[in-house]
């Protein structure tokens, strides 16, 4: 590096420090929220977003054109790191904002002048529009279509899997706009605005009995042209960019402090349980107990790995492994507290909180395991992009998806 | 210890790499496994000249002076390579267990030797039940004048067969005892063991008045032996991980190249999810050797959790890896020639040499607190 840009580093550092002693006082008595995460933006937060965005702080490493200044990731990592000491949401959104960034990187210029700004202050909040009853695992199998009538497409179909469906504005959906060609040549990926007539959201009550994810019923919504992403019938390529941003920053917030050697600080959980539960002298469940937290902690020292050969620039296959050591660990861990409860675990409500644990741990553990792409899915991955297997033959992969067999 | 930089550290380990493709693949292995002293005594003298017989014996006796790193590296991919060798009980049980008492005469008069590979050491501990336990310790001493007699039994002594030098617990009216012992003297016999993994050697010795020479130990025995246990462990895991890691690569190719129902293999779900779960487990086997190995350089407070996690789980790794490597291949694996069936006897040789995976289960609850 040479002084030049050390000089340039420093000039910037200085700069947010002003502009930040200078603009930021806190926020009016909310829990902080992260800048782009779009629904539930407190009035506070969004006025702040606001100042952050046309300071041109919110998407530093963006053109000019685009609220941004044009900074390398070195210099939009100071300004990050900058806001984060001083605790003020809103920086680093081209890394962390979902929706902006898709948006930005496949648009029109129309939907981009309208959205992008209120994206970045949390003024438009967004849902996803992926999965449907039956297209889980496999997502090109979408039967929600989007017919071009005009100026706007009409949409019909039903999603499921989406958060924040109900208070959202619009909708990254991925709709079929050709039925005459192969699954994944014919999809198409739209902003569909969510309040209108033909959007009916109804919460979809889980097996842990809570009620985070809807299902959404579309029947003749409309999207105008200029909500499309990317060339109609290219969505698959667009939905590959979307999810990209989504991994990442699924991935930043794996690197937060429980993947560390959170366990040296106090005792392991399942050992205090069976302590409490006065069992942890029986050999068959220390058995157990230590093969549960050795799962973890092999977990961790995996993940600590592969950061490690990241930074030294080699990409790792540990990396791709953390999903389902995960889906393992919940589910082990799921069966040794039950294990410990005995009958215990028979029971439910605020008066049993230990059963409560175990007993929503054993269901939630399913959301890791089927969530963001079943343990299976996973499998395949593994076998075929880490370790070179070949792919499994697809029936459905050169035919025209209007012959593909559903259900 | 002296601890290399990471690339001297690869270094280090890619000419070992390169000297046991040269020397120890399958055809070598299979070789040597079939002679009485198990070992290619060529190939270990061109270790001892690498400096591996004596990689963590210190420099001021003749060693290289590393540490638990260098050794897990190496380990790898003597574990890879399904290595022949006395390396793990001479140049690392033996010798540190000598650092261990801290007798500098001994030292001097032992250390030497076994850093240059001329003499090869075996610690004699282990009782009928192979436990390494305090308790499992079954020879008795007895002074007689300035001079030790020794009597009893010591079994699973591991290259006891190839022994120029014998390091044996005992129990002495005192409490344990390590006495120096010559494999020629009167009243001591040895007889080879037949191993269920043919690259192992085993030993049961037994002493019957046997004249032994005191080594002294600077703090309790049992300390020492703990020391030289948990270097031991720390290699042997490193030992699995590469076998582990091995196993799987060759298992994977097979499923490559391999076609039924004209296609390969390893495009069917049934053998690829198997092979994903083993990746996730010679991976977690090969983090989990070297953070012991780190751990235990460091002298962390937690290296204790650091080794009893490396010894089961990169034990059951391997087993898991190595047994269902030859389900895998399906009929190819079933026969002699095949190495998978060596790599499954080495695994389950490994999870056993120093107490089974569920000692160490416990040992690991016990380090939390538990």
């Amino acid at each position: 590096m040479t002084d030049g840009s050390l000089g340039a580093d420093d000039a910037l550092r200085e700069e947010v420090r002003a502009w930040l002693a200078d603009n930021w006082k806190g926020l009016p008595k909310t829990p902080a929220g992260a800048g782009g995460a779009g629904w539930g933006a407190s009035p506070g937060l969004k006025a702040w977003l606001k100042t952050v965005v046309e300071a041109r702080w919110a998407a530093a490493r963006w053109p000019t054109d685009w609220y941004g200044r044009g900074l390398s990731d070195t210099q939009a990592r100071i300004v990050e790191r900058e806001f984060a000491k001083v605790g003020a949401p809103g920086a680093g959104q081209d890394r962390t904002n979902l929706w902006a960034n898709t948006l930005l990187a496949k648009g029109t210029a129309a939907l981009k002048a309208k959205l992008i700004g209120p994206l970045l202050c949390s003024e438009v909040s967004m849902c996803l529009l992926y999965s449907e009853p039956g297209a889980g695992s496999d997502l090109a199998g979408i039967r929600t279509r989007a017919d071009r009538q005009g100026d706007v497409f009409i949409v019909n179909g039903q999603k499921v899997w989406t958060s924040g469906a109900a208070t959202a504005d619009y909708g990254m959906l991925i709709a079929r706009t050709d039925w005459n060609v192969p699954k994944h040549m014919g999809i198409s990926f739209i902003f569909l605005p969510m309040k209108q007539p033909g959007i009916e959201v109804r919460p979809l009550r889980q097996i842990t009995d809570e009620s985070h994810f809807n299902e959404v019923f579309i029947t003749d919504a409309v999207a105008p042209v200029e909500n499309l992403l990317g060339e109609l019938n290219a969505g698959w390529g667009v939905l590959q960019t979307a999810l990209a941003y989504e991994r990442s920053v699924m991935g930043e917030g794996a690197r937060g402090p429980r993947s560390g050697a959170a366990e040296a600080r106090g005792e392991e959980p399942l050992i205090a349980l069976a302590r409490e539960a006065g069992v942890l002298d029986g050999p068959v469940l220390r058995q157990d107990i230590a093969k549960v937290i050795a799962y973890k902690r092999l977990n961790a020292l995996n993940t600590a790995r592969a950061k490690a050969d990241l930074a030294q620039g080699s990409s790792s296959p540990v990396m791709s492994l953390g999903k389902l050591a995960m889906s393992r660990i919940l589910h082990e861990e799921a069966r040794v507290r039950t294990a410990i409860l005995g009958a215990g675990s028979l029971l439910e409500g605020p008066e049993h909180p230990r059963a409560e644990d175990a007993n929503f741990l054993t269901l939630n553990a399913y959301f890791t395991s089927i969530g963001g792409g079943t343990d299976q899915i996973q499998r395949n991955i593994i076998g075929e992009r880490v370790l070179g297997l070949p792919k499994e033959p697809e029936v459905d992969r050169d035919i025209p998806f209007r012959h593909v067999r559903g259900g | 210890m002296a601890t290399l930089s990471p690339e001297e550290r690869a270094a280090l380990r890619d000419s070992v790499s390169r000297l046991l493709a040269d020397h120890s693949a399958d055809a070598d292995v299979r070789r040597v496994m079939e002679t009485d002293a198990g070992y290619d005594a060529d190939l270990w003298r061109k270790l001892a000249e690498m400096g591996i017989a004596g990689l963590v014996i210190d420099e001021a006796y003749g060693g290289a002076g590393a540490g638990p790193m260098e050794l897990e590296a190496v380990m790898e991919e003597a574990g890879s390579a399904l290595l022949c060798s006395p390396l793990l009980s001479s140049g690392v049980l033996a010798a540190e267990l000598l650092r261990g008492l801290g007798d500098e005469g001994a030292n001097q008069r032992l250390l030497p030797a076994i850093a240059d590979g001329s003499s090869i050491a075996a610690v004699a501990l282990t009782g009928a039940t192979g436990s390494w336990t305090a308790d499992g310790v079954e020879v008795q001493a007895s002074a007689a004048g300035h001079d030790w007699r020794l009597d009893g039994v010591a079994d699973y002594v591991l290259h006891g067969q190839n022994a120029g030098v014998l390091l044996v617990l005992a129990r002495a009216s005192e409490g344990l005892v390590v006495f120096e012992v010559d494999p020629g003297v009167g009243g001591l016999t040895i007889k080879a063991l037949p191993t269920f993994d043919h690259t192992l050697r085993l030993a049961r010795i037994d002493f019957s008045g046997v004249s032994a020479r005191r080594i002294n130990s600077a703090e309790p025995v049992w300390d020492a032996v703990r020391k030289a246990l948990d270097l031991s462990l720390v290699a042997l895991a490193g030992e699995q991980a590469g076998g582990a890691r091995r196993c799987l690569e060759f298992t994977v190719d097979y499923a490559k190249s391999r076609i039924q129902f004209g296609r390969a293999i390893g495009s069917f779900q049934a053998i690829k999810h198997m092979a994903a779960d083993l990746l996730l487990e010679s991976e977690s086997a090969i983090s989990a050797a070297r953070n012991a190995a780190a751990r235990l350089a460091e002298g962390a407070e937690d290296a204790d959790a650091a080794v009893s996690l490396a010894a089961f789980a990169c034990a059951d790794a391997f087993t898991r890896v190595a047994a269902d490597s030859v389900q895998m291949h399906g009929g190819i694996a079933f026969t002699w020639v095949h190495p998978a069936h060596l790599y499954l006897r080495r695994a389950r040789a490994d999870a056993q040499l120093f107490g089974a995976p569920s000692i160490y289960r416990e040992r690991y609850l016990e380090a939390l607190g538990a």
